[in-house]
């Protein structure tokens, strides 16, 4: 038996929908893709935006704080607010990065781990990036070469370490 | 080329090359930059997005000149061609479904797809039959590196590539391999796995990427952080799930053989049955039956089909190809009957 939508009873439902109408109780509906189109469903409901990974990694608190103290600063390069970025999950501009740096740097943290670049690097920014993240990277290596226990391992990330920086990249 | 030329055909990464190729379709690796001096694009106005658009375009044709790319302008093209495109994995669903100064560059292989004013203003991406993240990521590697002799990145020493979502940002890879993996689905065991999977760190995602369903047994595993970790790093942990999955479906495949032969033969041959007879078939009902049948050929119970062709039908049995291919849009209901017709012409059947 072909199951039809529900609303416009003649097309084929290929779009099922659960909601959860009360505690406990559920609903089922079943529609085509113009209906549920039209009744403003999302085919791609699946999506997660960062408004939703905000509101589920941070408290509420969290959020309600983030809101008061945050959400009016704005970029001056781009326009956008740190209001409209919780809205939408996009930033303006790569300036965004640093006007938003408090607000976005706990949140990096949660969803990210981390909030320091390790990887790859436009050969134009230089060699000094490169080998501060690279002393970076090496610290990391050596930490979890001790938790492992692999010393042998851990004895050689430390020379490479001191040799880069006896070149001078320490701390910056 | 024109998207017409692609029509015929698939990716070269469909065909089904490689170790473990019934299970594990495609690598794939996934670079977003953007250029400093322009804002991203949900703030670019529609003047910035056009010189944007063509300096790309120019900088793209020229510094991968090896690569043979051919440049299709997506504010030009009809939503169909936009669609096709889509449906091959060239482009992501929110830039087909975009407005405004836009674009994607191709290699003539389909290996290499370079967006331009996604949601990022380049989006670069190769994808390999078969597990083969590390030259699929030195290719996208290399192809960046190309582009960024021309262009100034937005980069920054402490977070790396910048981003229009920091769900990308440090280095901006995503990197995918995307499986097939219908005997885990029917012995109720891929939930499980992938719950082993999401705490590694890592996104199971469906057919089409991000916000997309599972469809006919397809999962692509993806890295869920950017930031943090060297682009080896990430790809190593992509990686090193694949063989336990691998071997989780050869156990799961092996299970419904000798303990539920008839049943499994069964759901084989009466989707081979339904492909070979419908007059009217949904695109759900398709990647379902396509998906029992290519387990049914890989296990050696279909002999007489190819593994490339039920590889390619996943593609071009999709609404944008079959209205291609009719040179008309289709309602629903005529594409379900040219989806039929067009799946009987590919199985030996009329």
């Amino acid at each position: 038996m072909i199951l039809r939508c529900e609303i416009c009873k003649k097309r084929r439902a290929t779009v099922h929908l659960t909601d959860l109408v009360a505690e406990g109780e559920k609903r089922e509906l079943h529609l085509c893709e113009e209906c549920a189109e039209k009744k403003g469903v999302a085919i791609r409901a699946q999506e997660t935006t960062v408004a939703d990974i905000l509101s589920a990694i941070l408290s509420s608190s969290q959020l309600t704080k983030q809101r008061s103290q945050f959400a009016k600063v704005t970029c001056p390069a781009c326009g956008v607010s740190y209001g409209d970025f919780l809205t939408s999950g996009r930033l303006g501009c790569g300036n965004d990065y640093n006007v938003f740096n408090k607000a976005l740097t706990p949140f990096l943290e949660k969803v990210q781990g981390s909030s320091q670049h390790t990887g790859k690097v436009p050969s134009r920014v230089g060699e000094d990036v490169v080998k501060t993240n690279e002393l970076i990277r090496l610290r990391q290596e050596l930490r979890q070469a001790v938790e492992r226990e692999e010393y042998e391992k851990a004895a050689e990330v430390r020379d490479r370490i001191q040799s880069l920086e006896r070149e001078g990249y320490g701390d910056k | 080329m024109e998207i017409n030329d692609l029509l015929e055909n698939t990716g070269e990464w469909l065909k089904g090359q490689g170790e473990d190729a019934d299970i594990v379709i495609s690598s794939r690796a996934r670079l977003a930059r953007n250029l400093v001096q322009f804002p991203f694009i949900s703030r670019a106005t529609e003047p910035q997005k056009r010189r944007l658009e063509k300096l790309l375009r120019d900088t793209i044709i020229t510094a991968c000149a090896d690569c043979n790319l051919s440049y299709f302008s997506l504010a030009d093209a009809s939503a169909l061609d936009s669609r096709v495109l889509m449906e091959r994995h060239l482009i992501s669903r929110e830039l087909a479904e975009a407005e405004g100064p836009r674009g994607v560059a191709i290699s003539p292989d389909e290996a290499i797809s370079v967006m331009v004013n996604e949601e990022d203003h380049l989006r670069m991406q190769v994808i390999h039959s078969g597990l083969d993240l590390k030259n699929t990521w030195q290719q996208t590697s290399a192809i960046d590196n190309a582009l960024e002799a021309h262009l100034n990145y937005a980069f920054s020493s402490k977070l790396g590539y910048l981003t229009a979502c920091p769900t990308n940002v440090g280095t901006g890879l995503r990197v995918s391999v995307m499986l097939h993996l219908p005997g885990m689905v029917i012995t109720k065991q891929i939930e499980k796995a992938f719950e082993a999977v999401s705490k590694m760190n890592l996104a199971v995602r469906g057919l089409y990427g991000e916000g997309t369903q599972a469809q006919g047994d397809f999962y692509q595993i993806s890295n869920q952080i950017t930031l943090g970790k060297s682009e080896e790093e990430l790809l190593e942990s992509v990686s090193a799930v694949v063989p336990a999955l691998v071997r989780y479906e050869r156990m799961a495949r092996r299970t419904l053989l000798t303990e539920n032969r008839p049943t499994l033969e069964d759901r084989v041959f009466r989707s081979l049955g339904v492909l070979q007879n419908a007059r009217i078939i949904s695109s759900q009902e398709a990647l379902l039956h396509l998906s029992s049948l290519r387990l049914g050929i890989s296990l050696g119970l279909v002999s007489q089909l190819e593994p490339a062709v039920i590889n390619e039908l996943f593609i071009l049995a999709q609404p944008a190809h079959l209205q291609k291919l009719e040179g008309r849009e289709l309602e629903e209901h005529e594409r379900d009957i040219a989806r039929a017709s067009f799946i009987r012409k590919r199985l030996g059947k009329d």
